[in-house]
């Protein structure tokens, strides 16, 4: 790490006044974003077919739909490369503020949409927003500005630790109520991760964390269904038909798949066995599409993206721009746990709960949102590359 | 941009959580080697157990053909519509669009689903045009699915429907050829494994299990335009005569084969509704009457054969009355003084009787039983009775009076005719088939050529100026038979106005080629007579269809007249082109 982080230095301070593509962005990065959002598509298109081809006559629908959504978030990704980070540090807390503000318009009878027996969405024109995603990722905006402004108390004082965590708790809240429990998790643990690593004391630090998981224990005590879930994915074949239904058949799709699937477009798990193939479970498809092989790639291409991320942050930190690492490890915290999450509930690791796989599952609020953290990562780099010219 | 003075970097936090995230990683990783590696084969299994299905193959039932190879029944693919009630009442609002499109009410639907709505399968329509089916399906309602069954067809209906007979709902055999030659006509579904998606529906065809065997087809000697001339002459004379029912049934006499077999009234096996027992049941197989004056040319033939008669005996049946035991035998007419060809050709019951008398129970017996009277036919019928010839060690006198003009016994239409094959083969008795025959099979010698030579002459004497059968001449050809008008019994007892009229007899004399039997059961009209209500529909018959198969006409004498008038009466039936049967 300390070697790639030297090697994508050295252009920066030699040749400041080169501008090729290579001098001023990071081309691996993109690349690898680009292989996950193609990937993506691909598997939305593959995984939606028979589901489109029932639900509005046309098979490509969702793929159609999706292109959109992607060509939107790349559009959005560029425009973000272009805004300098320090831009957002200063509108944190105002961007915060506007998506509790949406995390509260979405529990208004009339507004939200319920799907599923929850209420996630905000119907707006031809797409659903999901203020959620917002919410995960201005927190960790404004967090980062926090933890620059409130440096010394988020390190010194008990309430530089408990401002954000009374915050959290009622963002938290307001998920619950929706409910989202996965983005509950992910939100909490991203700004545990964040804190953590903006060095809140960790005799209080590890306090909190005990609490939070009380917390999460009533959540599951107080709401059976969850209890339900929790039990039903350690053992699905108790009741494979009912409450472990959808988790046998995501794991029967990683069983088909083997080694190196049974090829592309030939998953049968897909047709109306396996629910929500083309969102939450695209992974299963993938894997009983591209077996192991291909859940590898994927898995190996969001630890590099979560790598790199990291690496940005610390090189961030060396040129002592705190507020871009926070941002670096933030977006990296999040979208490893989200791409974690995820895929341990695809394999049946986790509890099943309604999180899409970042940049690759089909939604438009999601995907929208997660360009604008892969554009927010890319603009670090950038300013890594210029940073010695600055 | 003022850096923090305050900023503290924690490289070892850092480290810290890039583990954490690379455990968890190595942990997923893990558990999907583990999927694979450890519950790969547990998961394929499961997989295969919800999408895996074994499914059949259906196949079709084999044709039924005439002799000449027209169809008379045939399969064809329908599709039908069957639900799952579990996923159709997901759409309730769609009900009654599905209703219209399956044509029926969207109240008789809700009463088809009610109390069975926690089946998976229950059908809605049979047998459906696949056109339509496939509408129904277009409708894309949740639950609703085809599957594919053959539906037998019957191109000539009414005509063979009581020879062919018909299949259920299921394509089993019911009636006729279709339940004798069931398991010849039945086809064996195949099987194959299909991928199935989580709908029920097949997406993918993996291997075939058992090759599908289509049903075998089968050639009836029946030929369709033999069939539907004597169904058309039959079903014109009961009307004509307000008959309740008749029978035609029609042998090639060299080989036993039924060219035609049709009764009255009839049935269209197409039409479900049809099939009522009073209106399938083949008359001729199924139904037995005392076969009246029709049974005395094998009288005279035991006679013949036992030497007590020869055909220039005399005989007195003055005064038209016999009385024998308690009995007291009549003739319609005083017939006189007649020698045996007399008693044929005027139907003399005093005659018949007292050729009876003058030999043993047993001669008479072994000439009724060896034309087959309470004998299989060797047809396969469903259905077919034998009739009863009763003991000859039991007859007495007046039993043995009665059987020579034909009461006492009893037999079917088929019986009848098969014995007639004896007169037209110079005495052998072939059994006979509703199947194509190749080769001829002559059967056992029943009669001495002489006595058949003998017999044959008289029964063409029927239909001479002064005979009993005039009115069954054929244009172009001699015919010979006989007449009978058979009392019908009603409460154990003789009717006196209900009759079987009946002739029965053979063409072209010179070298038959043809038998046949008609019987009109239960004429209303002032005619009752054998010889004014069965004879024309034999003679109309047995002469167009000794035309339709091209026999040379062996009466070129045939008085001018009465070839004119016949050739006017038949230009008046047949369309001026000339087609048709």
């Amino acid at each position: 790490m300390r070697k790639l982080a030297v090697a994508g230095a050295v252009p920066a301070s030699e040749a400041p006044a080169r501008h090729s593509l290579a001098d001023r962005h990071d081309l691996w990065l993109m690349g690898a974003l680009a292989a996950i959002l193609t990937l993506g598509l691909v598997m939305v298109a593959s995984a939606s077919i028979a589901l489109a081809d029932r639900q509005t006559g046309q098979p490509l629908y969702y793929l159609w739909r999706q292109l959109g959504y992607t060509g939107a978030g790349v559009l959005l990704m560029a425009l973000t490369t272009r805004i300098p980070l320090a831009r957002w540090r200063a509108h944190g807390p105002l961007l915060l503020f506007a998506s509790v503000v949406l995390l509260g318009l979405v529990l208004v009878p009339g507004v939200g949409r319920e799907v599923n027996g929850s209420y996630r969405w905000i119907p707006l024109g031809p797409i659903n927003m999901q203020p959620s995603e917002l919410a995960k990722l201005f927190m960790i905006l404004f967090l980062a500005g926090y933890l620059v402004r409130r440096g010394h108390e988020v390190r010194a004082r008990f309430s530089g630790f408990a401002k954000p965590m009374a915050l959290l708790v009622g963002i938290s809240g307001l998920l619950l109520m929706e409910p989202d429990y996965g983005a509950t998790a992910v939100l909490f643990a991203t700004t545990l991760g964040m804190l953590f690593l903006g060095g809140v004391p960790l005799v209080l630090f590890l306090g909190w964390v005990a609490a939070g998981l009380g917390v999460m224990v009533a959540m599951v005590l107080l709401a059976p269904y969850r209890l339900q879930r929790l039990t039903t994915f350690m053992d699905p074949w108790v009741d494979p038909f009912n409450t472990g239904f959808q988790l046998t058949q995501a794991l029967i799709a990683v069983g088909r798949g083997q080694w190196l699937g049974v090829g592309l477009g030939g998953s049968v798990q897909k047709l109306f066995y396996l629910p929500e193939a083309h969102t939450d479970f695209l992974v299963a498809v993938l894997a009983e599409e591209l077996g192991l092989l291909g859940v590898s790639v994927v898995v190996g291409l969001f630890a590099f993206v979560v790598l790199r991320a990291f690496q940005l942050a610390r090189q961030a930190e060396d040129r002592e721009d705190p507020f871009a690492a926070y941002v670096g490890y933030g977006i990296g915290l999040s979208l490893a746990l989200q791409a974690l999450v995820n895929v341990g509930v695809n394999l049946g690791a986790l509890p099943t709960k309604g999180l899409t796989l970042p940049l690759m599952s089909y939604g438009g609020s999601s995907m929208l949102v997660n360009c604008l953290a892969a554009g927010l990562l890319l603009r670090l780099a950038h300013e890594q590359r210029l940073g010695g010219a600055r | 941009m003022r850096p923090d003075p305050a900023f503290v970097a924690y490289p070892g936090r850092r480290l810290f959580v890039l583990a954490v995230l690379s455990l968890l990683t190595l942990a997923l990783l893990g558990r999907a080697l583990g999927l694979v590696l450890v519950d790969g084969e547990f998961l394929l299994t499961q997989g295969d157990a919800r999408a895996l299905r074994t499914v059949a193959v259906p196949t079709h039932r084999g044709m039924i053909l005439d002799r000449n190879g027209e169809p008379l029944a045939a399969s064809t693919a329908v599709e039908s519509v069957w639900v799952n009630p579990k996923e159709l009442v997901t759409a309730r609002e769609r009900w009654a669009e599905l209703a219209r499109a399956l044509g029926m009410s969207a109240k008789h639907l809700e009463q088809l689903l009610s109390g069975r709505l926690n089946r998976e399968f229950v059908y809605l329509r049979r047998h459906l045009e696949p056109g339509r089916a496939e509408q129904v399906k277009d409708l894309g309602i949740a639950g609703v699915y085809l599957q594919r069954e053959y539906r037998r067809y019957y191109p000539t209906g009414e005509v063979t429907g009581h020879v062919v007979g018909f299949t259920d709902v299921d394509d089993v055999g019911q009636e006729g050829i279709e339940l004798a030659y069931d398991h010849w006509l039945r086809g064996t579904a195949g099987a194959k494994r299909v991928i199935r998606d989580g709908r029920g529906r097949i997406v993918e065809d993996v291997e075939s299990i058992k090759a599908p065997q289509p049903g075998r087809d089968l050639y009836l000697s029946i030929d369709r335009r033999l069939q539907y001339l004597a169904y058309r002459e039959l079903k014109a004379a009961v009307k004509e005569h307000r008959a309740r029912g008749g029978s035609v049934v029609m042998l090639d006499a060299r080989t036993g084969e039924v060219l035609a077999m049709v009764n009255q009234p009839a049935y269209n096996p197409n039409n479900t509704a049809d099939r009522v027992g009073a209106r399938f049941r083949n008359r001729a197989v199924t139904d037995v009457f005392e076969p009246g004056s029709t049974v005395k040319p094998f009288t005279v033939a035991a006679g013949l054969e036992a030497g007590t008669i020869r055909p220039d005996t005399i005989i007195d049946t003055s005064p038209g009355t016999l009385k024998v035991g308690r009995l007291t035998v009549r003739d319609v007419h005083n017939c006189g003084v007649v020698d045996v060809g007399g008693v044929i050709r005027k139907s003399s019951n005093v005659g018949a009787t007292k050729i009876a008398l003058s030999m043993p129970a047993q001669a008479l017996w072994r000439v009724f039983h060896g034309v087959g009277f309470g004998q299989p036919t060797g047809g396969d019928f469903p259905g077919e009775v034998f009739g009863i010839l009763t003991d000859p060690k039991r007859w007495g006198e007046v039993h043995r009076a009665t059987l020579s003009y034909g009461y006492g016994l009893n037999v079917t239409a088929l019986q009848l005719a098969r014995s007639y094959l004896a007169f037209a083969s110079d005495g052998f008795l072939p059994p006979v088939t509703v199947l194509r025959r190749d080769g001829v099979d002559r059967g056992q010698p029943v009669l001495s050529a002489p006595s058949v030579r003998h017999v044959r002459r008289m029964l063409e004497s029927v239909a001479d100026e002064g005979g009993t059968g005039t009115k069954a001449r054929a244009v172009g050809y001699r015919v010979g038979g006989k007449t009978g008008t058979a009392k019908k019994t009603a409460d154990g007892h003789y009717a006196s106005n209900r009759y079987l009229a009946l002739f029965s007899g053979l063409a072209p004399v010179s070298a038959p080629r043809l038998v046949m039997v008609a019987t009109i059961d239960e004429p209303s009209g002032d005619a009752y007579y054998g010889g004014q209500v069965a004879a024309p529909v034999f003679g109309r018959i047995v002469g167009e269809a000794l035309r339709i198969l091209g026999v040379p006409p062996d009466d070129t004498g045939a008085v001018p007249q009465r070839l004119a008038l016949h050739s006017d009466a038949l230009a008046a039936r047949t369309p001026p082109a000339g087609g048709g049967l």
